[in-house]
């Protein structure tokens, strides 16, 4: 086999080089790595170099009588050695650090995407199932959880931050978590030093850090803001609470997220991330029937029966989609056993009553419900 | 020792007039650096003050002293202080200007007015700055990033940048003023390679203060512009780039570190030999290194900014960069450490600086190699480890070279010998008090304390209050020179021309020299460095 050198092999060496190909191992240094190294490195030249200095201070000591011999006052080999040397050592401590850098820099594309918004003098974060940390919520709709380290803090290690209440964010284990940062006023940075990371939080442009917490990280992390953003910019932090899956779920699904809304309003998130691709709910046609006016009403169906749209019907058709199919739509809808359970159902059931004339006067949505928006996303309270 | 004749004292440019007169307008380079002597002096303890209250407040976790608000103050004081009016005109002002002239055997510097000009541009500067953050109240820090600075900040942050601003063209004139009379007014015999390496770093120095400081200029003209006007250019609500202020902004202001430690470099670099009795080793490799480390200073100002957004490629270029800055620094440090090698080694104070200097600058120089590396930096870029490492280039290395110089060229500039022991037991003082106060601060900023913290979490308290016992001894050790020199001057000038048996130009003049600095022009036939031979003046006391 022949290898031509092309300008293009050029480029690709030079990527295996600096990269070491598209296949992020784990052989560069990590943070903590990297610093051992240069801080072996450094300890051995300074010990010497402090030494030899030493060495000379006491042997070459002016003592009376004595004059110092002549000698050489410049050696070309020993001053290119001491330029050479240490410059190899240099470049390889760069591609160690960058080698580590380059695959810490990207996150893995199934990582747990949640949004961060720094702003003075504080920290949010938003889930992808609407939840919100990061300030202190006065009703239930935001799921936000105010950290009160005299309730909440389970270690020694994370010591009161003051009077000052600050936000408690937490996250799975073992799980890859991507952090897409935005700032809302000044230039923040977000730090974990626990975890090595930091990035700028920009107010102009996302910025992104990851991290995969272990087992052993399973606990209390600070969050600090480290680019000066004020007057309060020492109390801007947070504290990162690394869980177990199924403890996030708890939280973060349960007992932040939209399930903690009034049923109408978690009805309505439903709908925004489930339902609302195949049902209108303007009285449309859609993939499948329109919700308005859908519940308390009769309707006909391909068997030729008329059937009311009652609780035990809406239950039915969510959960066993095929036992009766509206006239005039195909049947197309799978099931959502297992994906909805009984709490999501009778949400669903609440939000669709506030859509129907027969869905009675406790069904009217409360006043000043936040207005939900197609793609799910959002949990009120924002 | 010997003692002058009363005429020759006579005729002393200390003694050419008394009167405020005669020292305001004064174009005589000696008598301009006495002028700036006052000044940074003043500013100085200003900025100190400042360090001083910043280190008492920190005692406690939740601020023993002052509001946040304040706390954010005095670190902007502090820094800008130190930077712009302390240790960026430091050694280039006071003792460039005092021994340039003297070292390449000349009158006076190229342009004598401009040199006066320059003083009364600086102090303008320094008026301005001092009144904003006074008067006004500027809590910034001396980086003024936007947007904070430009929509957030005091309305003063203006007059400080005009402060700032001003006082820049006091470095530009400086600097032409150097490397016009380096090239010009070098004496018959002082061949480039037969400079002072103290000359060779000033007019590397002078280089970099003559590119870059335009540069500091428009970026501070456009923040004003910004501020004032509205006008966008770093603050995105007005369709501005806040990445771009940083990029100008370190576009100067890394290079600017090297303004602050190439002229130490160069003080260190006269006073080794002359207490180590052997010519320097490897002349020509410390003399480029200076160059080098010019060049090199303007390319690597992107690594302020790995955790920023900027590019990766960009940081690459920048991390590889910064790992090569160190080579030509770590090239003078073995330089420095073979001069000793098979010398007669005399531990006066001003050489006790100068080791000081080598083996803190050294601490300063390897954790930079820590900040040069990606994945490290992410991590201690903000924090007190960067803290550490810059005061040890800075205070470790600058200033101990400052204070070094001070003590080997004040029998010069004054023509009193300071109290050797005195001076000996402050150098010490001073470098244990130093590495108290800093060395806790890279494990605190590893461990995770950010700078810039007015509060912080009670598990940091122990290693803040070491570094504040640490600066109480570093205070008491910088007031002990700051009153022996003053109380050196009650007695007569009566120290000896050439008082260490030093090699260079500006010891064969009287202490202090005449007006016109030489009664007859030197002829140079050899390198400053010329120790293998005895000198008649070889001093025999110890």
């Amino acid at each position: 086999m022949t290898t031509t050198f092309t300008m293009a092999g050029l480029g690709d060496a030079l990527i295996r080089l600096f990269f070491r190909g598209p296949s992020g191992t784990e052989i560069g240094g990590t943070a903590d790595g990297v610093f051992m190294f240069i801080f072996w490195w450094s300890v051995v030249l300074f010990v010497g170099l402090m030494g030899l200095m030493f060495w000379f201070m006491v042997k070459y000591r002016r003592r009376p009588g004595r004059i110092g011999p002549r000698s050489v006052s410049h050696n070309t080999a020993l001053e290119l050695f001491w330029t050479i040397v240490p410059t190899i050592f240099l470049v390889f401590m760069f591609f160690y650090g960058f080698w580590g850098y380059a695959d810490a820099i990207v996150a893995p594309a199934e990582s747990l995407l949640l949004d961060v918004r720094g702003q003075q003098w504080s920290w949010m974060v938003t889930y992808p199932n609407g939840a919100i940390t990061g300030k202190v919520m006065s009703t239930p709709t935001g799921g936000g959880e105010a950290y009160d380290p005299a309730r909440d803090n389970p270690q020694a290690a994370i010591k009161n931050l003051g009077a000052k209440s600050i936000p408690l964010i937490v996250v799975p284990v073992n799980t890859p978590v991507q952090l897409r940062m935005i700032s809302s006023d000044v230039i923040h940075a977000f730090w974990v030093p626990d975890f090595r990371i930091k990035f700028d939080v920009m107010p102009n442009r996302y910025t992104n850090v990851w991290f995969e917490a272990t087992e052993d990280q399973i606990g209390d992390h600070w969050v600090f803001c480290a680019e000066y953003c004020g007057q309060d910019h020492s109390e801007m932090a947070a504290v990162l609470r690394v869980v177990p899956m199924a403890q996030y779920r708890e939280v973060v699904e349960d007992k932040w997220g939209p399930k903690s809304l009034p049923p109408v309003e978690y009805g309505r998130v439903l709908y925004n991330s489930k339902c609302f691709t195949c049902h209108s709910v303007n009285g449309d046609k859609n993939t499948g029937p329109t919700w308005l006016n859908l519940y308390g009403n009769e309707h006909e169906y391909t068997d030729g029966k008329k059937r009311l749209a009652d609780d035990n019907h809406i239950r039915e058709s969510i959960l066993t989609p095929g036992a009766a199919i509206r006239l005039g739509f195909p049947n197309q809808m799978t099931t959502f056993a297992g994906s909805l359970g009984e709490h999501e159902i009778s949400s669903i059931i609440a939000y669709m009553k506030t859509l129907s004339d027969k869905g009675g006067p406790a069904a009217a949505p409360p006043a000043g419900a936040p207005a939900a928006a197609p793609g799910g996303t959002t949990g009120g309270g924002q | 020792m010997t003692t002058l004749p009363a005429a020759v004292r006579q005729e002393s440019y200390l003694a050419e007039g008394r009167t405020i007169r005669s020292w305001l307008l004064s174009v005589d380079h000696k008598r301009i650096a006495i002028l700036y002597l006052v000044a940074i002096t003043g500013l100085f303890v200003i900025g100190g003050f400042a360090a001083m209250l910043i280190r008492v407040h920190l005692l406690t976790p939740q601020g023993a002293l002052v509001s946040k608000e304040e706390y954010n103050r005095l670190f902007t004081l502090h820094g800008t202080t130190m930077v712009w009016f302390f240790l960026i005109p430091s050694i280039p002002t006071v003792l460039g200007n005092f021994l340039l002239p003297l070292m390449v055997g000349a009158r006076d510097l190229a342009f004598p007015r401009l040199n006066l000009a320059s003083w009364y541009v600086f102090v303008a500067g320094g008026c301005v700055a001092m009144a904003a953050m006074f008067a006004g109240g500027v809590d910034t820090g001396w980086t003024f990033y936007t947007p904070y600075s430009t929509r957030f900040a005091s309305p003063a942050v203006v007059l400080l940048l005009l402060g700032i601003f001003i006082a820049g063209f006091s470095s530009i004139f400086t600097g032409l003023n150097f490397i016009v009379t380096t090239h010009t007014m070098r004496v018959p015999g002082l061949t480039w390679l037969r400079l002072p390496l103290f000359v060779w770093s000033l007019y590397a120095t002078s280089l970099v203060l003559v590119l870059a400081t335009p540069v500091l200029a428009i970026v501070l003209v456009l923040l004003g512009v910004e501020r004032l006007w509205g006008v966008g250019i770093f603050d995105p609500a007005l369709g501005g780039d806040p990445v771009l202020f940083q990029h100008l902004f370190w576009f100067y202001s890394h290079p600017a570190v090297y303004i602050m430690i190439l002229p130490g470099m160069g003080v260190v670099s006269e006073i080794i030999p002359c207490f180590a009795r052997r010519p320097i080793f490897g002349y020509r490799f410390v003399a480029m290194s200076s160059l080098a480390i010019a060049v090199l200073s303007f390319l690597v100002w992107g690594h302020h900014m790995f955790v920023s957004g900027q590019s990766i490629y960009a940081s690459m270029a920048f991390s590889i960069l910064s790992f090569l800055v160190a080579v030509p620094s770590a090239i003078k440090v073995f330089n420095w450490t073979f001069t000793l090698r098979k010398g007669t080694i005399r531990l006066r104070t001003p050489m006790l600086y100068a080791l000081g200097f080598v083996g803190l600058f050294t601490i300063g120089g390897l954790t930079g190699l820590f900040v040069a590396s990606l994945p490290v930096d992410v991590h201690v870029h903000d924090t007190y480890f960067i803290i550490a490492h810059f005061h040890y280039i800075m205070v470790g290395g600058a200033v101990m070279a400052y204070l070094g110089g001070m003590h080997f060229w004040w029998p010069k500039i004054s023509g009193r010998m300071y109290p050797e022991g005195w001076g000996v037991f402050s150098a010490v003082l001073m470098f244990i008090g130093f590495n108290l106060t800093f060395f806790p601060q890279f494990i605190l900023g590893y461990e995770g304390m950010p700078r810039r913290y007015a509060t912080y979490p009670a598990e940091f308290q122990v290693l803040n209050v070491l570094s504040t016992a640490g600066a109480s001894i570093l205070g008491v050790a910088y007031v002990a020179p700051l009153v022996y020199f003053l109380w050196s001057l009650r007695s007569p000038p009566t120290a000896a021309p050439n008082p260490w048996g030093a090699r260079g130009l500006e010891w064969q003049t009287t202490s202090p020299p005449p007006p016109e600095n030489f009664v007859a022009p030197p002829i140079v036939a050899d390198t400053p460095y010329d120790y293998d031979h005895p000198a008649p003046e070889d001093p025999t006391h110890g």
